[in-house]
């Protein structure tokens, strides 16, 4: 057998070898380096499987989707209530403001967390924010933008109150943990994209809210 | 999320966590999702080469599983059912996307791709080592064709004729391209090893 002929049926070649293969690999160094090396690159990159981590923005994502999509389940509260008509049309403004502060908020707190962080604690927060939210231990209580959102959905949407209300819970939750992560280590660059990521799920929460209950 | 209440979703068994998923638990669909991240995030993101897309894609295969869990019966492994998933996912969203596949049939070798054809002459062998991060980066630079069939038959371990089934190839052509790409890359891993020593 010929090199030439060894490397046409180099593709075809599995675990096993015939006589003649072998042969020729005993006599020609070149080939048998060849497939080697051929080898060498295969089981490498077997040890690339599972050998990278998402960002935690893709589970927040998933998770804000199971839940709108009703896959997790709630208890769900029914509310009879008559909704009010131009109740959501008043209201519908307040959905890109309200994502708005959010946001904004985060990137104040992200911004505070990455810069300054000795002085994060000392400094009073800056006029025109929603104070209320930097306490550590707010994320835990509705805010009463949160029970005004809630309340809104509840005479639009009354079936899917308890959704909102579990979502909202969940991601102050995460504000929470992310904002305790943050102020426990404020160099940690992975807690900091979490608690803005936190924030911007926030803002979506409000926004579907709020799409999703208005007529 | 804390600490505690992670560890105590890792904690469930993957038949029980399926079980409670699909009575729509939330905490049972994260224990899933930390049980298999890793390996769809990583097929995602080596099939793509982009971390944005990769993510999307990531999402999406699990969105689909979730949606579809409830049809899950254990006939076969769920690993092997949620990743046979996300590949198709990938697979899907690449032709959707029509993002640069090289049609697999119409892979011509070119010049520069082939082979060399000079046993015996100047050509360093890798001595059966391969720095991983060096590896990555090669794959990275593969022509799109070649590195699905590489990935799907060398990373994730299926077999030229399950391949050849998801890809829409013939099994023929799948041992080909993979062939290629293996060759493709250890000509880029033997070129980068000769710029490193040349380097000071």
């Amino acid at each position: 057998m010929t090199c030439e002929e060894f490397r046409r049926v180099l593709p075809e070649l599995g675990s096993g070898h015939r006589i003649e293969q072998d042969a020729h690999l005993k006599s020609c160094g070149a080939c048998s380096d060849l497939l080697e090396d051929l080898n060498a690159i295969s089981r490498e990159a077997r040890l690339l499987q599972g050998s990278e981590d998402p960002s935690p923005w893709v589970w927040n994502s998933i998770e804000v989707a199971l839940r709108h999509e009703g896959l997790i389940r709630q208890p769900q509260l029914q509310h009879l209530q008559t909704p009010v008509p131009m109740q959501g049309w008043r209201l519908r403004w307040l959905a890109p403001l309200v994502a708005t502060v959010v946001i904004v908020f985060g990137v104040l707190i992200y911004q505070r967390g990455t810069g300054q962080p000795q002085l994060a604690e000392r400094q009073p927060p800056p006029a025109g924010v929603v104070t209320a939210n930097l306490q550590p231990k707010s994320a835990e209580v509705m805010g009463g933008e949160d029970l005004q959102l809630l309340k809104t959905v509840s005479e639009r949407t009354p079936a899917m109150r308890a959704t909102y209300e579990a979502d909202l819970r969940s991601v102050n939750a995460y504000i929470r943990d992310a904002e305790q992560s943050v102020n426990s280590n404020p160099n940690d660059e992975v807690a900091q994209q979490y608690l803005s990521s936190a924030y911007e799920q926030k803002a979506m929460v409000y926004e579907m809210a709020l799409d999703r209950s208005l007529p | 999320m804390t600490d505690a209440k992670k560890q105590q979703g890792d904690r469930l068994s993957e038949a029980e966590a399926i079980e409670r998923a699909k009575q729509g638990d939330a905490e049972a669909f994260e224990s899933l999702y930390n049980l298999h991240k890793r390996r769809v995030y990583s097929l995602c993101l080596r099939m793509t080469a982009n971390t944005a897309a990769a993510e999307d894609l990531t999402q999406e295969a699990f969105l689909q599983l979730f949606r579809k869990i409830g049809t899950f019966r254990g006939e076969s492994a769920f690993s092997t059912w949620l990743h046979r998933m996300a590949v198709n996912v990938v697979l899907m969203q690449l032709r959707k996307k029509s993002l640069p596949l090289v049609p697999l049939e119409e892979t011509l070798e070119t010049e520069e791709e082939a082979p060399r054809k000079e046993p015996g002459a100047d050509d360093p062998r890798l001595a059966g080592s391969v720095d991983r991060m060096q590896l990555q980066r090669s794959i990275a630079s593969l022509p799109p064709g070649y590195r699905m069939i590489f990935l799907l038959h060398d990373v994730e371990g299926y077999e030229h004729n399950e391949i050849a089934a998801m890809v829409g190839c013939s099994i023929g052509n799948s041992k080909s391209q993979l062939h290629k790409a293996r060759m493709k890359l250890r000509e880029i891993l033997k070129t980068s090893r000769a710029e490193k020593a040349i380097k000071p």
